[in-house]
């Protein structure tokens, strides 16, 4: 039995993708260091987030992206914990990618504390009462796993060690991808939030980005042959099933039930000013297309990594309509028009500053994963630790 | 003297004597409370823009606005004004969720902020049920005007500690979460908070809803007291007589 993985020759389109990833992320880091620049000289008053609603797109994309790098993380735990040694390369290039969207989360996050530098106190003074004290522990193991990961296996061999106890680094994906969700679902005074199918949704969420991240970064850096891409798209269509499902029974309950605070802010996703970035993008691009193409081109590489891009990128509408409709609603009739200043409103479009520093962020993860690529060797085909036992 | 310039002054007068009382006893003894009659409102914002003026807030904070809430449709309208301070809960939703301990509860029930210790991730803006929390993104009232007037760098004294303004820097308060407390830095010192010593109708009574023998306890006992979002278990401190 051969425990060889499936090592595709990097082809002329590989590299071609490459390229352009490389282009794409250089020019977004640049993008971003604009946006950093007006982030540490105008503060949060060059944001539109305020009092009302006081998490926005950074918000958004940090769960977004912790999200799929949860998933991404978790599908390599699987692959470890199986031993399916055919897809030991795109394992490792999961956890690279893993390591990426957690790096870009984390900036979105730091970037959105009102006291950056007074991160410290998370770790050092938490409260462990608060989720947010939890998670930000979840951060840091989660991040030395990563790169401990990444680090043992440069060499293209995964140790026995890690295939024995995948299972652990899959179930702390598990806890972890979920926990971020009862950062959201404890908050009583948020109706859409507060509910117990939230974690869960998270965590299917995560599959679904972290499979659709895996799919895509497999098509650029050649990781993904037909067996692969029927496998991924396999995943992809399970976890957008089940996303339709709970999205399905969470909607039409709240808006039986019709008590305002929840109906309301559904009505807002679905009929709100920004009614569009759920039917055409999060429903249209994110779910309805890549559905299609995965169903009608099983086992197709372009066709799985381009849906899988899609769902991943699309990831940040789905967070969106979380965050903020269930911020844009009035807690106590009249809120609205009692006292009027800035971010003293309900409405909320982000910022330039909000779009430069979010897109350098995209790209500063995308960096960390093309110089990764080299550094941790994922072109190298990878085999089991056991076989040279 | 007119009898209600008479009962007005009586009034703030027993509530201040109730302080001192209160002020003789242990801290974790007393229970700050507030009680709003919503029936002598009469919607002026005086207390708001006291309370603006006290705490010297900047654009985009606000503590105490009052809400302008109208009943029924055309032409069988009315209007209710309710102003809206922190409620000060027992079980306050903005404290467990703070991943710092930067909010907490005081024993005397204040629900505070300690400034140097907040990260700014407005968790607690979100867990309130009340939006009772702002954020300071660190705005200017002159920003965009020639001159930087010198009342915009003025320090304030909340919670008893001088906290300078400086624009441009994210030192505390700017990045904060920020909200009412009472004007603790009054009452320690024997004052009633901004917002009751303005209010033109005396509409507000403040005190130690510990003490039976003080004004705010009798008023919270009345039949027609009500608080807010009753059903989230939160525990107001502050009472609306309807």
């Amino acid at each position: 039995m051969t425990t060889l993985s499936t090592s595709i020759p990097e082809s002329r389109q590989q590299n071609w993708l490459q390229g352009a990833a490389w282009v794409l992320a250089l020019i977004a880091a640049v993008i971003g260091v604009y946006g950093l620049y007006l982030r540490f000289t105008l503060g949060h008053a060059a944001a539109n987030y305020g009092s009302y609603v006081p998490w926005g797109l950074w918000i958004a994309a940090y769960i977004a992206l912790i999200g799929a790098s949860a998933g991404a993380f978790a599908f390599a735990a699987v692959v470890f914990t199986l031993r399916k040694t055919s897809f030991y390369r795109l394992a490792r290039l999961a956890m690279l990618l893993a390591f990426g969207a957690f790096a870009a989360g984390m900036m979105n996050v730091w970037l959105d504390l009102g006291h950056p530098f007074r991160f410290w106190k998370l770790l050092l003074q938490t409260s462990w009462t608060s989720i947010m004290g939890w998670m930000s522990w979840f951060y840091v193991v989660y991040g030395l796993i990563l790169v401990i990961g990444l680090f043992i296996t440069r060499n293209g061999v995964i140790p026995k060690f890690m295939e024995r106890f995948s299972w652990i680094s899959f179930l702390f994906a598990i806890a972890f991808a979920g926990a971020e969700g009862a950062l959201f679902g404890v908050v009583g005074a948020r109706a859409l939030w507060e509910s117990g199918l939230t974690p869960i949704l998270f965590l299917v969420e995560a599959g679904l980005f972290g499979s659709g991240l895996v799919a895509v970064g497999a098509l650029i850096f050649g990781c993904l042959n037909e067996k692969s891409a029927r496998t991924m798209g396999t995943v992809m269509l399970i976890f957008l099933g089940l996303l339709l499902l709970l999205e399905w029974a969470e909607y039409t309950t709240a808006l039986y039930a019709s008590v305002p605070s929840k109906a309301n802010a559904i009505l807002t996703i679905l009929t709100g000013p920004y009614w569009w970035v759920f039917w055409f993008i999060h429903l249209g691009l994110g779910v309805v297309l890549p559905a299609l193409m995965l169903l009608f081109g099983r086992g197709n590489a372009w066709l799985t990594g381009l849906a899988g891009g899609l769902i991943a990128a699309m990831g940040l509408a789905s967070k969106l309509n979380l965050v903020l409709p269930a911020l844009a609603q009035e807690e106590l009739d009249g809120l609205a028009h009692a006292f009027t200043g800035p971010g003293l409103t309900f409405t909320y479009f982000p910022s330039l500053m909000e779009w430069l520093v979010w897109i350098g962020s995209l790209g500063i993860g995308g960096l960390i994963v093309l110089v990764g690529f080299w550094i941790f060797n994922i072109a190298t085909p990878t085999r089991s630790g056991v076989e040279s036992l | 003297m007119p009898n209600a310039i008479v009962q007005k002054e009586n009034l703030l007068l027993r509530m201040q004597e109730d302080i001192r009382r209160a002020l003789e006893k242990p801290e974790n003894e007393r229970r700050w409370g507030m009680v709003i009659d919503t029936r002598k409102c009469v919607g002026c914002h005086a207390c708001t823009i006291s309370c603006v003026a006290e705490n010297k807030l900047p654009p985009g904070v606000v503590y105490r606005p009052v809400l302008d809430q109208e009943i029924g449709t055309y032409p069988n309208v009315t209007r209710r004004f309710m102003p809206r301070p922190c409620l000060q809960c027992e079980n306050p939703p903005c404290v467990p969720v703070c991943p710092v301990n930067a909010t907490y509860t005081r024993p005397d029930g204040i629900v505070a902020i300690d400034y140097e210790q907040c990260i700014g991730c407005r968790y607690c803006i979100t867990a309130c049920p009340y939006s009772a929390r702002t954020f300071d993104a660190g705005y200017t009232y002159t920003e965009d005007t020639p001159e930087q007037e010198v009342y915009e760098l003025l320090p304030n004294y909340e919670y008893g500690v001088e906290h300078p303004r400086q624009p441009g820097t994210e030192e505390s308060p700017i990045g904060n979460a920020r909200k009412c407390h009472f004007c603790l830095h009054r009452l320690e010192q024997g004052q009633l908070p901004m917002c009751v010593t303005t209010c033109i109708g005396v509409a507000n009574y403040f005190g130690d809803l510990n003490d039976p023998d003080s004004l705010v306890a009798e008023m919270a006992a009345q039949p027609n007291a009500i608080v807010l979002k009753e059903e989230l278990g939160t525990k107001p401190k502050v009472f609306y007589l309807v």
